[in-house]
């Protein structure tokens, strides 16, 4: 046999799905190598031959014929290993050393083009993206038509290349900053790209961040504006969903399918968004200050009623808070895990718990119960995933500050996230910028 | 790039910290009536200060005053900076000290003041350790949630008035003028502007919305002191240590659930003192960086430890009030030389630009 197919088949040994079939084209013997879990050869072949008849009435030679189904290369094995690798289907012609790199028909491996499963559209466009590169590219190329998008391949990566592309829109982008990202890409192409972390990583960001450095969405339609705004959009292979950098704290509160409502609508929409991130970082705080600490800010009335309320309660205020919260969390990190048959069992479970048992057993007072549903209801207005969780975390830094400080403890935990917002900061932009649109075309 | 707004958010906020504690009191029990005389004068002061410090920066752009001081001799610059390095530091001392002490009073009866003060001076060491940049940021977020507050505790406070004690309008005794706790009360006028000579490199601004910004002042300086003399008349006023905090505690409103809105006014304070203080550490930090370059955060850490034993050797009140008393020298020594010579150097070297 072949020198060159003995490599092929000694690199691919083991591999039960890999296929290297004889056949004849224009009577030379040629042999198909490929993975027939990527390729779909029935059509591939049917395609082919449809070349070849073509091939011989127009009297073609079988060099002629090669040179149109693709690029022939000689000898190169590292090239031929990664077109396998990648699904590409190779022609070896016997004997000369010499093979044809053919784009066959796949097997259908991705999604369909599906409604988003984590965020929810109201009154917008639902398509999302999928797994899928191109169809993400394609997606985005759909919803706006300028030929001022640019969008640049990279590929990252040690061994295993993950594919990587980088979109923006030529003459509103800050050109500096998609100079340093793809300097920053072509600088660390040999790292590991398997998450998110890594992606942080290779954009030397650090990876012990609360706050991401991405805005995170599953919509082409809310990916767009972004662009239009000058920022820049980048979209991992296997991912379905694209990363906006840089990202700005307003983002938590803005979508941009709230401007297909009334302005007025609009605003409140976003203000409801804003209290949101109010009730979560200081209800909890402030029901432990008020409790354990500061009893006397509140009008009497209101501090017996509350104190009636724990009466026959047996620990702090910290503790029954931190208690619930933490089973909070159990639940929500719950339902994520869980097959939708099962969810609704732990909704059900959960709302017993939390509902009326842990009263009536006089763990908790009623007024926490009240608290611990506002804080979670009120985390979950805001936009993106990655924010709603960041929030939540945040939330524990004020209990805790809460339950030493009082009141106090309140105000230097809010100094203290505040310092911290304003000192993220991505490729020297500030997280805390309002109108980077604006200033962002001056460099374009 | 040009970040007034942040610079101008910045002035309203130390300024308010200053405004709303000790200066009340320090007018109030200067003149028996007439307040608005010695304010004025107070005034006049700050703007003439504020414009002749500005007017000399601008003549020297992008540069802060350590740079414009070294680069005439060394010798100048040490006699000019080493007083408004122990200026900085023994403002952050008194400061910490004294609202620690507020807090203790006010609501946090059980804590012991070392452990406020280490909470201060923490999140101040956080703030100004990240640089000024994240330290004007930090002021423009909490000037967005906190300025909302301090307006409304500003018209509630108005719920007792009475506006006969506004009379005698004119006083024509002005031995106020050499009365100490007016000079103490200086610590609002000219206590607040310093900062504006040290953030030329990394923020610029224009000198005429910093104007305007003393503008927007000069209502909450008379309201800080009138409210609490038209409350209370003069007479009782002056028997109180904060006086406005008093005016405040004793409104009442019918809808609100909480009993006291004074905790909140005093919270609100209580943040723009931390941001004041990080802005003081930093500045600091920066002077010592000067002559040894070094990492802030070291120098900011060894300011902070000793701030915090110097104010836990300040045992009472009395030498709190006695050290406002000293340093309110310091602060006349250190502004009149800075801005006069800021001021000189920048003529000077306009001069040598034009010929």
């Amino acid at each position: 046999m072949d020198e060159f197919l003995i490599k092929i088949k000694n690199k691919f040994r083991n591999n039960d799905d890999l296929f290297l079939q004889e056949e004849q084209i224009l009577d030379v013997s040629v042999i198909f190598i490929g993975f027939n879990t990527l390729i779909d050869l029935t059509k591939t072949k049917r395609t082919l031959h449809k070349h070849i008849a073509n091939a011989i009435s127009s009297k073609k030679t079988i060099g002629e014929l090669l040179n149109e189904l693709g690029e022939v290369k000689e000898e190169d094995m590292t090239e031929a290993i990664s077109s396998i690798m990648k699904g590409k289907l190779l022609i070896v012609i016997k004997d000369q050393h010499k093979y044809v790199i053919l784009e066959p028909v796949p097997k259908l491996l991705s999604r369909a083009i599906e409604k988003p499963t984590n965020e929810n559209v109201l009154q917008g466009p639902l398509s999302s993206f999928n797994e899928d590169i191109e169809t993400n590219i394609g997606l985005i190329r759909k919803q706006i038509n300028s030929s001022k998008i640019r969008a640049e391949f990279f590929s990252v990566g040690p061994e295993q290349k993950t594919k990587l592309s980088l979109l923006y829109f030529d003459g509103q982008v800050d050109k500096k900053l998609v100079e340093k990202v793809k300097l920053l890409l072509e600088k660390n192409q040999d790292r590991e790209l398997n998450n998110l972390q890594d992606l942080t990583e290779v954009l030397g960001f650090s990876g012990w961040s609360v706050i991401t450095k991405f805005n995170v969405t599953e919509l082409p339609s809310e990916t767009v504006p972004y662009l239009r705004k000058g920022r820049i959009v980048l979209l991992v292979d296997r991912f379905p969903f694209a990363l906006i950098i840089p990202c700005f704290l307003w983002d938590m509160f803005t979508l941009e399918n709230d401007r297909n409502f009334p302005i007025p609508l609009m605003t409140s929409i976003r203000t409801v968004r804003v209290i949101g991130i109010l009730i979560t970082l200081f209800l909890p705080a402030l029901y432990v200050a008020l409790v354990a600490v500061n009893p006397e800010v509140l009008r009497l009335e209101l501090a017996l009623t509350i104190a009636q309320s724990r009466e026959a309660i047996p620990y702090p205020a910290l503790v029954e808070i931190i208690l619930m919260l933490i089973i909070m969390e159990l639940i929500i990190e719950a339902t994520v895990r869980l097959p939708s048959t099962i969810g609704p069992t732990i909704t059900m479970v959960g709302g017993i718990i939390l509902g009326q048992a842990v009263v009536e057993a006089k763990l908790v007072s009623t007024l926490l119960i009240i608290i611990l549903a506002a804080t979670t209801i009120a985390n979950s207005t805001l936009v993106g995933i990655q924010n709603f969780l960041a929030v939540r975390f945040l939330k524990y830094l004020m209990v805790i500050l809460a339950s030493i400080y009082g009141v106090l403890g309140i105000l230097g935990g809010m100094v203290l996230i505040s310092a911290y917002l304003a000192s993220i900061e991505t490729f020297g932009i500030s997280y805390l910028h309002l109108n980077y649109e604006k200033e962002g075309t001056k460099y374009g | 790039m040009d970040k007034s707004f942040h610079v101008v958010l910045m002035y309203l906020l130390v300024h308010f910290g200053l405004i709303f504690f000790l200066f009340p009191n320090d007018i109030i029990s200067s003149s028996d009536e007439g307040q608005w005389m010695p304010i004025l004068i107070g005034l006049i002061v700050h703007f003439v200060f504020v414009y002749i410090y500005m007017r000399g920066l601008s003549f020297l752009p992008e540069k802060n005053i350590i740079h414009i001081y070294s680069e005439i001799s060394n010798g100048l610059a040490v006699f000019i900076l080493l007083p408004v390095f122990i200026y900085l530091l023994l403002t952050n001392i008194i400061g910490v000290r004294a609202y620690s002490e507020i807090v203790t009073i006010v609501f946090l009866s059980n804590t012991p003041s070392w452990a406020i003060i280490v909470l201060l001076l923490l999140i101040s060491a956080y703030l100004a350790s990240k640089g000024v940049e994240v330290i004007f940021r930090t002021g423009v977020i909490l000037a967005f949630v906190i300025f909302p507050i301090i307006l409304f505790v500003l018209i509630a406070s108005f719920q007792n008035v009475d506006w006969r004690y506004l009379y005698p309008l004119f006083n024509d005794d002005f031995r106020f003028i050499t009365n100490p706790s007016y000079l103490k009360s200086f610590s609002a006028f000219t206590g607040g502007f310093l900062f504006l000579g040290f953030v030329s490199p990394f923020l610029t601004y224009k000198r005429k919305k910093v104007l305007i910004a003393a503008a927007i002042l000069i209502p909450f300086f008379l309201l800080a002191v009138y409210i609490p003399v038209l409350t209370f008349g003069h007479s009782t006023s002056s028997t109180f240590l904060f006086p406005y905090i008093m005016a405040v505690d004793s409104t009442y409103l019918n809808w609100l659930m909480f009993d006291r809105v004074t905790m909140f006014f005093i919270l609100c304070l209580i943040t723009f003192i931390i941001v004041q203080v990080s802005l003081l550490l930093w500045m600091a930090s920066q002077i010592i960086n000067h002559w040894i370059p070094h990492n802030p955060i070291y120098s900011v850490v060894t300011l902070v430890i000793i701030i915090f034993i110097t104010s836990l050797m300040i045992t009472n009140w009395e030498t709190v009030e006695h050290l406002l008393w000293l340093n309110s020298f310091l602060r006349f020594y250190v502004i009149f030389t800075v801005t006069l010579s800021i001021y000189n150097i920048g003529r000077r070297s306009k001069r040598k630009g034009l010929s």
